[in-house]
């Protein structure tokens, strides 16, 4: 097949202009969203139930280092029928995120920085550049690569590894973010993978944990949890490792005081 | 990385005016993120080095310009405190942080109506801080006011109830009033948190030891024993570990076996403590052992 030779304007008015738009994009992005991202208020209540939370799980995994009273005394405080932490808090249940105005606004920022500028820029990117071949990979692709990178061109004869303008744009949307980091520092905004990722996985986990659930299951964690001083054998432990690594008996000590 | 640890070192340093300026930034950004005071030596390392040199630090500068504020209300050198703290508040005018740093001074200058007068607005501005909270109780126990200061502080705890650094200072507030079952309760507390650290071992059988009872005596033995086993270095355990021993054994409730068993773990106690003076040239390790005789309770002639 006969070696393709591109036009060397293609690299000055395709070529790097493409990946100087969406890096701008990026940087211009980061700082909007700095701009009208609003600081999270927690609430204090919500502090305190974490914080509650934690405890209650270290006194379950380390109960068995306090003596059997202490830990009782603190299962009291948590689980008791009537006046337990986990039994008596009443925590409104999860908000319904299309009902709460705060999250709908937080919505719509992430929208407006987002998904508007990536549709805007996209299109325009289309629209402008569309139906050149940028550059080629250099090593040979087979077919299925096709629809991948040369967006926009539809030749049957051109070969695989050639990417097309459109296609060329993609993959520096997601390709950039080491550059990002690099000139932005971690976590910033700019980057549209994260955001894809997060909007993926998102709907799920973004909404708030549900405290009364949460509650109920460590109550009844700490409910079945046993006490199992492991300092009662510590004495005779400490003993027999003594007597182990030196057979002169410690008894002649005491016989001699 | 590179520690300018004492601080003859530092003067030595500052004398042949050879500290590298990077090397002292380095310094400090390390004990920032360790979270270690040294405020004399910050404050030092400023006055004598990066003072000059501020306007090379960028935007590091003002969390440098923030550790020698705290520094030097530490040391009581509100010459080097005073410009920093004005030139943070010229950068951040409003910021709580910088908030919090001028009701320190304040602290400092001994006006502690007015640091929490400074303190209150900043928790109605931000009812999740914690730091500031924690001063609070820091200006009430600067005042002498321990009852006050340990109202504070449980207030403070029910709400940030996986703070350990707040219950351990409750730890210390309560041994201060001579209210050991509470203290022991912080201890507790602090044991959950880490159950894989000796000194809270230690410090706990302490209280309890402190507390008395047969059933107390008991206790300390197995945390002295504990702490024994975690750190075999813990001298301050082994001797806790030989008069707990002995206490046990002298007390009339306890049974023969018992007693017995008791008595071995006192000797094992006994034979550590002596291993390890004998281990040290300059101390006599068999007087420290006359000295333990005569303190046991139990009569062995």
């Amino acid at each position: 097949m006969a070696e393709l030779l591109l036009d060397s304007d293609i690299r000055i008015w395709v070529f790097l202009p493409i990946v100087l738009i969406t890096f701008l994009c990026g940087i211009v992005r980061h700082y909007v969203s700095v701009l009208i991202s609003t600081q999270k208020k927690v609430d204090l209540q919500q502090v305190q139930d974490s914080q509650a939370m934690i405890r209650s799980r270290m006194l379950r995994e380390n109960g068995k280092y306090i003596p059997k009273q202490s830990f009782l005394m603190r299962r009291h405080f948590f689980n008791n029928e009537e006046s337990g932490y986990l039994k008596t808090a009443r925590r409104p249940a999860a908000p319904q995120p299309m009902t709460d105005p705060n999250m709908m606004v937080e919505m719509l920022k992430g929208q407006l920085t987002n998904v508007v500028p990536m549709i805007a820029i996209g299109g325009w990117i289309n629209w402008t550049f569309s139906g050149f071949v940028t550059t080629k990979v250099p090593f040979p692709l087979t077919l299925r690569f096709k629809p991948m990178l040369q967006r926009g061109i539809e030749l049957v004869s051109l070969d695989a590894s050639w990417v097309s303008s459109a296609s060329w744009y993609f993959l520096n949307v997601f390709g950039l973010r080491s550059i990002y980091t690099l000139v932005l520092g971690e976590n910033n905004a700019a980057d549209q993978a994260r955001i894809m990722e997060e909007q993926m996985s998102g709907a799920a986990m973004n909404m708030p944990q549900d405290p009364k659930a949460a509650f109920k299951a460590e109550w009844e964690a700490l409910e079945i949890a046993d006490h199992k001083w492991s300092l009662k054998d510590v004495e005779t432990d400490v003993l027999q490792k003594a007597e182990l690594e030196l057979p002169i008996d410690i008894q002649s000590y005491a016989n001699t005081a | 990385m590179y520690y300018l640890s004492s601080r003859r070192q530092i003067e030595a340093k500052m004398a042949t005016l050879d500290l590298d300026w990077e090397e002292v930034r380095d310094t400090l950004r390390t004990w920032r993120e360790d979270n270690t005071r040294h405020s004399e030596e910050v404050v030092d390392m400023w006055y004598y080095c990066l003072r000059h040199y501020k306007h090379k630090l960028g935007d590091e500068r003002w969390m440098v310009e923030e550790q020698v504020v705290i520094a030097g209300l530490d040391c009581n050198r509100l010459d080097v405190a005073e410009p920093c703290l004005v030139s943070l508040n010229e950068q951040f005018p409003g910021s709580l942080r910088i908030r919090k740093l001028k009701g320190m001074r304040l602290e400092a200058l001994e006006r502690f109506d007015e640091a929490m007068d400074v303190y209150d607005g900043i928790i109605r501005q931000d009812e999740t801080n914690s730091s500031v909270r924690k001063r609070k109780v820091a200006v009430l126990k600067g005042q002498g006011r321990y009852a006050d200061a340990i109202k504070e502080l449980t207030e403070y705890l029910k709400k940030f109830m996986s703070d350990t650094e707040g219950w351990q200072e409750l730890c210390d507030l309560y041994l201060k009033e001579g209210d050991y079952s509470k203290a022991a309760f912080c201890m507790e507390e602090l044991i959950l948190s880490n159950p894989h650290y000796h000194l809270f071992y230690t410090k706990y059988a302490e209280i309890k030891y402190t507390q008395g009872g047969l059933e107390n005596y008991e206790l300390a033995r197995s945390y002295f024993c504990q702490a024994a086993k975690l750190n075999p270095g813990n001298l301050r355990a082994l001797y806790g570990l030989y008069l707990s021993c002995s206490q046990v054994a002298s007390s009339p409730k306890c049974t023969t076996q018992k007693k017995k068993e008791t008595l071995r773990l006192e000797a094992w106690a006994l034979k550590e403590i002596t291993e390890k003076y004998s281990k040290c040239r300059d101390v006599d390790g068999s007087k420290i052992v006359e000295t333990f005789r005569s303190l046991s309770v139990t009569d062995k002639a």
